[in-house]
C-alpha cells in the first residue's frame, strides 16, 4: 500500500513538473563592449526580459525590447539606440531555441545542473544561430537560469563609426540570468 | 602694429571657441540622465487603458508614447526586487496576465521598497515599447521610473 502510495506520488510529481512551462517577465540581460581601449565602460542592464521554458520539450524563447537596456550615461544610450541598433526600426530582439537533452535533467531534484542550448537569436532585424552553455538551479520549485556567451556585433550588421571603433568591442559579451516560476493557466 | 592686435584678437577668439567646444564635448560626453521625478509627464492613463492602446496599434502607440514620461495609476500586482536590490512593479488588473511593468530607478528603491502588493500606486517613467505574448499577456514597459506622489 505504502509502496503505491509512494509511486502514485512519483508519477504525480513528475507529471505535475513535466506538465509545466516555466516563465519569467523580470529577465536579466547585461550587454557588455567594453574594449581595452575604451576609457569607460560600455555596458549596459535590461530588467525587463521575458523568458518561457517548456520542462518537457526543452523549447526556450527570449524576448526583449531594446530601448529596455539602461545604459549609465544618456550619450552612450541615445547612440547605442539611435546609431547602432536602431531601436525605432528593430525594437525587439529574440531567441528560440532549445535546450539539448532536457530528459537528462531531474526538475523534481534540487539541484545545479549544466546544460546546453542551441536556437537562433534575432538582433537588428538579423538572425545567425548560437550555441551555449548555461547553468540551471532547481530550487524549492524555482528554477534559476544563467548563460553567457559572446556575439560578434558585425554578424547583426551592427556597424560602429571609424570615430569610435577602437572604444566599443568588436565582440559583446552577454550575460543572461533568469528566475523562473511555474506558469499556471 | 595693427596686423599684430588683429591675429591677438583672433587667436582669443579661436581660443574662447576651442574652449567652449570642449566644455561642451566634456558635458556632453559625461551626461547622464535626468531624474524621472523632475520631468513633466507626456501622457497620464490608468494601468488596463495604457495597455489597451497598444493592444490596439501597438505601432502607432510605440511611435506616440516611445521615449515619453508616462504616468500611470493602477493596483500593484507585483514587487519584484532583484537579486541586486533593483525593483520593478507591476500595475494592472490583477486577474490578468497582462501589466505595465515599471522598472525603478536606483535613486528610488527606498521608495520602492515600501510599496506593498495589492494597494493602488502612481508611477512615472519612460516607455520603452510593448511586449505581446498568446502566453504571457501583454506588458508595455517603463524604464527609469518612480513613485509619483502628485495628486
Amino acid at each position: 500500500m505504502k509502496k503505491a502510495f509512494v509511486f502514485l506520488l512519483s508519477i504525480f510529481l513528475t507529471a505535475s513538473v513535466f506538465g509545466q512551462r516555466y516563465f519569467t517577465k523580470n529577465g536579466k540581460i547585461n550587454f557588455d563592449a567594453t574594449s581595452p581601449s575604451s576609457p569607460e565602460r560600455v555596458e549596459a542592464v535590461n530588467r525587463s526580459v521575458t523568458c518561457v521554458v517548456d520542462l518537457k520539450t526543452g523549447a526556450l524563447q527570449f524576448a526583449l525590447l531594446m530601448k529596455g537596456f539602461e545604459f549609465e550615461r544618456a550619450l552612450m544610450e541615445e547612440h547605442f539606440n539611435e546609431n547602432y541598433v536602431e531601436s525605432n526600426k528593430f525594437p525587439k530582439s529574440e531567441f528560440k531555441g532549445k535546450i539539448k537533452d532536457v530528459d537528462e535533467i531531474d526538475f523534481t531534484k534540487d539541484g545545479t545542473y549544466k546544460l546546453k542550448v542551441k536556437g537562433d537569436i534575432t538582433i537588428h532585424g538579423e538572425t545567425k544561430e548560437v550555441e551555449t552553455e548555461g547553468k540551471l538551479v532547481v530550487q524549492g520549485g524555482k528554477i534559476n537560469a544563467d548563460a553567457d556567451f559572446n556575439l560578434k556585433l558585425s554578424d547583426f550588421k551592427i556597424s560602429i563609426p571609424g570615430l569610435v571603433a577602437d572604444k566599443v568591442a568588436k565582440t559583446a559579451k552577454i550575460t543572461v540570468s533568469c528566475s523562473l516560476e511555474p506558469l499556471k493557466n | 602694429m595693427k596686423r599684430k592686435k588683429i591675429i591677438r584678437y583672433s587667436l582669443i577668439v579661436l581660443f574662447v571657441i576651442v574652449a567652449a567646444a570642449a566644455f561642451y564635448i566634456y558635458k556632453e560626453y559625461n551626461r547622464t540622465h535626468q531624474d524621472t521625478a523632475s520631468l513633466k509627464p507626456d501622457y497620464s492613463f490608468e494601468a488596463a487603458d495604457f495597455i489597451r492602446e497598444f493592444e490596439v496599434n501597438e505601432k502607432e502607440s510605440n511611435k506616440k508614447y516611445g521615449d515619453k514620461v508616462i504616468r500611470v495609476k493602477g493596483i500593484v500586482k507585483q514587487v519584484i526586487k532583484d537579486d541586486q536590490g533593483f525593483y520593478t512593479l507591476a500595475l494592472g488588473d490583477t486577474s490578468s496576465m497582462s501589466s505595465v511593468r515599471c522598472s525603478i530607478d536606483s535613486m528610488h528603491s527606498k521608495e520602492a521598497a515600501t510599496v506593498t502588493k495589492v494597494g493602488m500606486i502612481t508611477v512615472k517613467g519612460i516607455c520603452s515599447g510593448f511586449n505581446s505574448d498568446e502566453l504571457l499577456g501583454s506588458d508595455v514597459i517603463l524604464i527609469r521610473g518612480v513613485i509619483d506622489h502628485k495628486k
